[in-house]
């Protein structure tokens, strides 16, 4: 059948998010670092297509706004309607969907923990960046570039994270070569053409700074194409000598991502031939863990900050935020010396660190050290969210510590399963409630502001 | 404290089976608590140790009583090793079924944590990148490189099908040509694993498991 052809302003409307669904993402990079072992039904590590839901009314007639309704049976139970559709229509003339709950759910409890995306710090080792205070958020006006004027690229190097050219440390030797053949050489009249413009303004302001000494007025630009070849082999010989102006000019012409200059040991060279090669401070905060492939919130949380005071009705402004439950998703084996995993919030954390129940042996913490069927819903503990960052393959690394005590009593008497000063609720009033799944739901649900939060909020006062 | 109560239930059964004599005065139940005594203070292979030691002492099967006061005891004193050991294996079941790593950042759902789900991460897949392309070296130049060469022969030293490697078709004829290479210089044999990749293997084995020649001499590799 041959496509019939559509106006402009008809394929305009079909490309539109009104009419189209947007392209899926790439899948997340698979590093190996899991071995060969693999499923390819586990959730990803990062939504690859957009989530759709609809209304109640709609969704019992089967209605997504799709091309055709979707089946009653396999749409109209879940509780949270989202689903992701892999293809509109298919040979078969089916629509081609599945459940979408585990990246919308994991996304709603992700926003109820209130986090900012945060940034690494240039210059903070990986090892003490966990210990520090809070960091930089991703929506600073010095670091947050979407759109960039091609000129004002070089200006900009130490704050961008989107680069045109790749990362080189994360390069392995064959993609390398593979690309030093495909993407460089090819360039290289280009090069030579970038240089001779290089060459051209460094002339113009010697003669320039020479006029202003002698009180002239300034000379008129010099053309970069009446620079001659034996000037251009002058210069690169020279550039030779000095790797970090090589590699600026080589970074800037290839807008490679920027790199953290390497240590000493790292070079190989002798003593006496380190001395000779200099290298600049590089202050991106990408530059030693490689930019992200995304932008760096990847659009999981707009928030600013946390640096705000959650108030409780009764017991005034909290000096922590609330302390939330994290699932012990594998204990910790002492054996082979590895640290248990947690789950907050869908995502996997680590434990925290220092002097932790997490790290102590004592017969008390054995929580993190065994599965006990016993524990209906699995082992839980009580977390304190510290920050969250997108490292750069995309996945949410979330950093918590432990709650502190009192943090912990006054979000388990949220729950109604403490009391710290108030007095315990009655057993009727208790007892009257209907425990339906709504009104669980809404027990465990977090109060959506904090900052404007009322008694009612809280469940205490009825 | 545990000790108290055990000795003043041992008192009690010694009442109970010598009415008439007085408590200590026998030498079988005595013997029988300086047992259980080591048992509780020493470690737990000796407690199982002198379990087992007691039974056989025993000889014949346990009265009504004795086994009352068997059970009494596992749930007391004992018992907390025993509990221990019960939780240990109870967890290593569980991890069995278990096998995914996590990773800090994965994202799980609850399905990800079904029987379903964790068993795919059981099954291992062929690389899915051609190694030989990622790391950009001609095999052909390793051949001398014998954990190389290992890494693509099987332990009984047939080369390995590029179903398995991962290989392009080019870099698996490369490959073959190389171990061909090898195994026909001598190099490489071709019925085990190189010496040198057995000899580290040993370092992770527990050592009941190696060999031990009587002859010194054979032993060198």
């Amino acid at each position: 059948m041959a496509t019939r052809s559509v106006s402009p302003g008809g394929a305009l409307l079909r490309a539109s998010r009104m009419f189209s669904l947007p392209a899926p993402i790439p899948a997340p990079p698979d590093d190996g670092a899991a071995g060969n072992f693999f499923s390819n039904t586990a959730t990803l590590a990062f939504p690859t297509h957009q989530v759709i839901t609809t209304l109640n009314s709609a969704r019992k007639q089967g209605d997504w706004g799709l091309k055709r309704p979707l089946p009653l049976k396999s749409t109209t139970k879940s509780s949270n309607p989202m689903i992701r559709v892999k293809a509109i229509d298919t040979i078969e003339q089916v629509t081609d969907f599945t459940s979408a709950t585990d990246h919308g759910m994991t996304l709603r409890k992700f926003q109820e923990l209130g986090m900012p995306i945060t940034m690494r710090k240039h210059g903070t080792d990986s090892s003490t960046s966990s210990m520090s205070l809070p960091e930089k958020s991703v929506f600073e006006n010095q670091y947050d570039f979407t759109d960039i004027h091609p000129d004002e690229r070089a200006e900009a190097l130490d704050r961008r994270w989107k680069f045109t050219g790749p990362w080189l440390a994360g390069m392995s030797p064959g993609e390398f070569n593979e690309w030093l053949a495909r993407e460089v050489r090819p360039k290289r009249p280009q090069f030579r053409e970038f240089l001779k413009k290089i060459i051209a303004s460094e002339m113009h302001g010697t003669l320039a700074r020479a006029a202003l000494d002698r009180g002239e007025s300034p000379p008129p630009a010099i053309d970069p194409t009446s620079v001659t070849d034996d000037q251009l082999i002058d210069y690169v010989r020279k550039l030779r000598h000095n790797n970090q102006a090589l590699y600026d000019m080589v970074g800037q012409f290839l807008d490679l991502a920027p790199l953290k200059p390497p240590t000493t040991a790292q070079i190989g060279l002798p003593s006496h031939n380190t001395s000779k090669v200099e290298y600049r401070e590089v202050s991106n905060p990408y530059a030693e863990h490689g930019p992200p492939i995304t932008h760096p919130s990847a659009g999981i949380s707009y928030l600013r900050s946390s640096m705000y005071m959650e108030n409780h009705p009764i017991y005034g402004p909290q000096k922590q935020h609330s302390a939330v439950v994290a699932r012990i998703v594998r204990p910790r084996r002492q054996a082979q010396a590895v640290a248990a995993k947690l789950g907050l919030a869908g995502f996997i954390v680590d434990t925290p660190l220092g002097d932790t129940a997490a790290n102590s042996k004592s017969a008390s913490k054995e929580i993190y050290d065994r599965i006990d069927p016993t524990i209906v819903g699995g082992a839980k503990v009580w977390v304190q969210p510290q920050k969250a960052r997108v490292d750069s393959k995309g996945r949410v690394i979330l950093t918590v510590s432990e709650a502190s005590a009192e943090a912990t009593l006054v979000a388990q008497e949220l729950l109604g399963n403490a009391t710290c000063l108030g007095a315990p609720r009655g057993e009727n009033e208790l007892s009257r409630r209907e425990m339906t799944a709504g009104s669980l739901r809404a027990r465990y649900r977090a109060a959506a502001a904090p900052t404007m939060s009322s008694a009612q909020d809280y469940g205490l006062l009825q | 404290m545990s000790c108290r109560q055990w000795l003043s239930s041992a008192l009690r059964q010694c009442r109970n089976t010598f009415p008439d004599s007085a408590p200590g005065s026998s030498s079988g139940p005595a013997l029988r608590s300086r047992n259980r005594a080591a048992a509780r203070s020493g470690n737990i292979n000796e407690a199982l140790q002198v379990m087992v030691a007691d039974g056989l002492e025993r000889g014949g099967q346990l009265s009504a009583e004795e086994e009352q006061q068997v059970m009494v005891d596992s749930q007391r004193g004992l018992g907390q090793h025993l509990k221990d050991l019960r939780n240990h294996a109870t967890t290593d079941n569980y991890l069995r079924q278990m096998p995914r790593r996590w990773r800090t950042g994965d994202v799980y759902a609850p399905r990800d944590l079904s029987p379903t789900e964790m068993s795919k991460w059981r099954q291992g897949r062929k690389p899915l990148k051609d190694v030989i392309d990622v790391f950009g070296f001609n095999p052909l130049d390793n051949y001398k490189n014998f954990s190389l060469i290992s890494e693509f022969m099987t332990p009984m030293g047939r080369i390995k099908h590029s179903a398995e490697t991962g290989l392009r078709p080019v870099n698996q004829r490369k490959m073959a040509k190389a171990i061909r290479r090898a195994v026909g210089m001598g190099l490489h044999p071709s019925v085990h694993r190189h010496p040198e990749v057995l000899r580290m293997s040993r370092h992770s084995m527990p050592v009941s498991s190696i060999p031990q020649s009587s002859d010194s001499s054979q032993s060198r590799l």
